[in-house]
């Protein structure tokens, strides 16, 4: 079975031979696989920007390959602080590790702190022929094979939270409403015009993000997401769609955000993502929404895959494919980017797991 | 109660509920104008407020934006009484320094815990993010706090906490603070295994802990 069947049949809820699995990385932990595996090639990997060769996720067994474009390829973008070009700060956090160092770029200065910058703020334009070269590149070269990925995450809430401050933003959304409105259509524009650019050059699935659970709650109130995000979501899902109805739309939430699912579905969700197993409980939402939805994540990266042994890895994958993969709609996938923390005989009983379990076995 | 005391602290407790800070720093000057008793402005108004607060963020009515905005508030009325607390000699629950550990920047849940644990009657001291061992040395040494609380959001950064609570004890100052931690990766294991003296899993029971560590429970 090619790859892209393999995420097409699990999508449509049916059996493909094994369930299919994509997986990212830290810099640091794809430098590890890549001496791990005797790879050779291009050994620059970004998670979340562009450049990349997909050496790494074909010569592993993947079957989607991602293609971003908007805000978050501004993660990883320098190993020095900078400044990116919507204005946002980054500094370089670096940690510790027992398997090394590594080093988190992380944001620490926000342009539209002020109210007065809100007004006379210009985004950057998503219209530039040069930000979907890459995509336009491996699309041609991999979509015979693979499932692929446009990704336009974070965006409308993060993207938001970063030009403003997270408590700036969500002070705005409980008591200024006009600022915070103004402030979430820089990022939907934005990344609305990136998406539609993505289902144009002909990606099969457009994955969505914006962070609003916590872990074990809601970062806002469900009433204050139907307020600000779900309208917006709702226009930028139909919209997206209009243009390719076979489309898939695939959306990322860290943590708890139970008390939404059944409304991102209404708006036409067919993908969750991650499904962090510490937050939710995968069987439980398989349980509850049968095949209105597909998943995409649910290998645990806060405790299993840094702090497990292979065999609670293994344990954890069988669980997966026997409840909420049970008949397909799962695409298997760490909750996160692989961290420098996580032994490489976990992430390989992960990878072998999955590859090496049938779905008739089961 | 006296019906006019009642009025004014009512409508502080409301005005912080709203999260609303111009109302609320005019209400205390209008109590304190009327000769209510700063400590049950404070108690009754402010506190009683954020208590309330915690209260509804326990039973998922308010959730972190509202729980900023009546943070904000607060201090807002703190600020107005503040003098007058001074005057007062009056005295916290207890004071508290939180900070994320060093490397890591994310500091929504430390945020939350001290909205709560102000509303439990603590005095905060936030030491804010990527707070180096030394830092939390310097601080223990010239704040005078009965509890530290650390946090980490990140598997790659959680291991500082033990390196934290090492420095802290080589010090030989471990024995005057209460350590507690917290954070999404943070187990009570693993709060066990590095030697602080408690765990918890979110924000409301941060509060119980603290209350108990410093031997306020009611």
């Amino acid at each position: 079975m090619k790859p892209r069947e393999r995420v097409e049949s699990a999508l449509q809820h049916e059996l493909p031979d094994r369930c299919p699995m994509q997986i990212s990385f830290t810099p640091e932990f794809a430098n590890r696989l890549y001496r791990d595996m005797a790879l050779k090639g291009k050994r620059i990997h970004n998670p979340h920007g562009g450049g990349n060769t997909y050496e790494l996720e074909r010569a592993l067994g993947q079957d989607m390959l991602l293609t971003s474009v908007g805000w978050a390829n501004s993660y990883y973008m320098d190993d020095k602080p900078y400044v990116d070009e919507w204005g946002i700060q980054w500094d370089i956090q670096p940690y510790q590790t027992p398997f090394g160092s590594g080093a988190y770029t992380e944001i620490v200065g926000h342009p539209l702190a002020d109210d007065d910058a809100v007004g006379n703020y210009t985004a950057p334009d998503p219209d530039r022929e040069a930000l979907y070269t890459d995509s336009q590149q491996m699309i041609a070269e991999f979509k015979e094979d693979y499932w692929i990925v446009g990704v336009t995450v974070t965006t409308i809430f993060e993207t938001a939270w970063a030009l403003r401050g997270y408590k700036q933003i969500m002070i705005d959304m409980a008591r200024d409403e006009d600022i915070a409105h103004q402030l979430l259509d820089i990022p939907y524009h934005y990344h609305l015009a990136a998406a539609k650019r993505l289902v144009e050059l002909g990606v099969d699935m457009i994955w969505l993000g914006d962070d609003v659970g916590s872990q074990n709650r809601m970062l806002i109130s469900p009433d204050m997401w139907r307020k600000y995000l779900k309208p917006r979501m709702a226009t930028f899902i139909s919209e997206i769609k209009s243009l390719n109805p076979r489309l898939k739309v695939a959306y990322h939430s860290d943590g708890d955000i139970t008390p939404i699912i059944a409304e991102l579905i209404e708006i036409g969700l067919d993908v969750l993502n991650p499904v962090q197993p510490a937050s939710m409980d995968p069987a439980e939402l398989k349980k509850r929404y049968g095949n209105q939805l597909c998943y995409w994540g649910t290998i645990d990266e806060q405790h299993t895959l840094p702090f497990g042994n292979p065999t609670d890895v293994q344990a954890e994958v069988q669980r997966r494919l026997e409840t909420i993969g049970r008949n397909g709609g799962l695409i298997l996938s760490p909750t996160h980017h692989v961290q420098l923390d996580t032994p490489l005989e976990n992430f390989w009983m992960m990878v072998d797991t999955i590859k090496n379990t049938p779905y008739s076995s089961l | 109660m006296s019906p006019e005391r009642e009025i004014h602290t009512e409508k502080v407790y409301r005005s912080v509920l709203a999260g609303d800070q111009e109302l609320t720093s005019a209400h205390v000057q209008s109590a304190l104008d009327a000769n209510i008793d700063a400590n049950v402005i404070l108690q009754e108004g402010l506190i009683g407020a954020m208590r309330e607060v915690g209260r509804l963020f326990e039973q998922n009515e308010y959730f972190v934006p509202e729980m900023l905005v009546a943070a904000r508030a607060m201090k807002s009325g703190v600020a107005v009484l503040k003098p007058v607390m001074v005057r007062e000699n009056l005295k916290p629950t207890g004071k508290a320094a939180l900070g994320t550990v060093k490397g890591d920047l994310h500091d929504i849940g430390k945020n939350l815990v001290g909205i709560m644990l102000e509303g439990a009657g603590f005095e905060i001291y936030d030491m804010g993010t990527d707070v180096s061992p030394e830092e939390i040395l310097e601080v223990i040494r010239t704040e005078k706090v009965d509890l530290i609380g650390l946090s980490a959001l990140l598997t790659t950064t959680m291991g500082m906490m033990e390196t934290t609570i090492q420095v802290i004890t080589e010090a030989g100052l471990k024995e005057q603070v209460k350590i507690m931690v917290g954070g999404a990766p943070v187990t009570k294991a693993y709060a066990d295994k590095i030697g602080a003296d408690g765990f918890a899993p979110d924000a409301s029971q941060a509060t119980r802990l603290a209350l108990d560590l410093v031997g306020a429970a009611s």
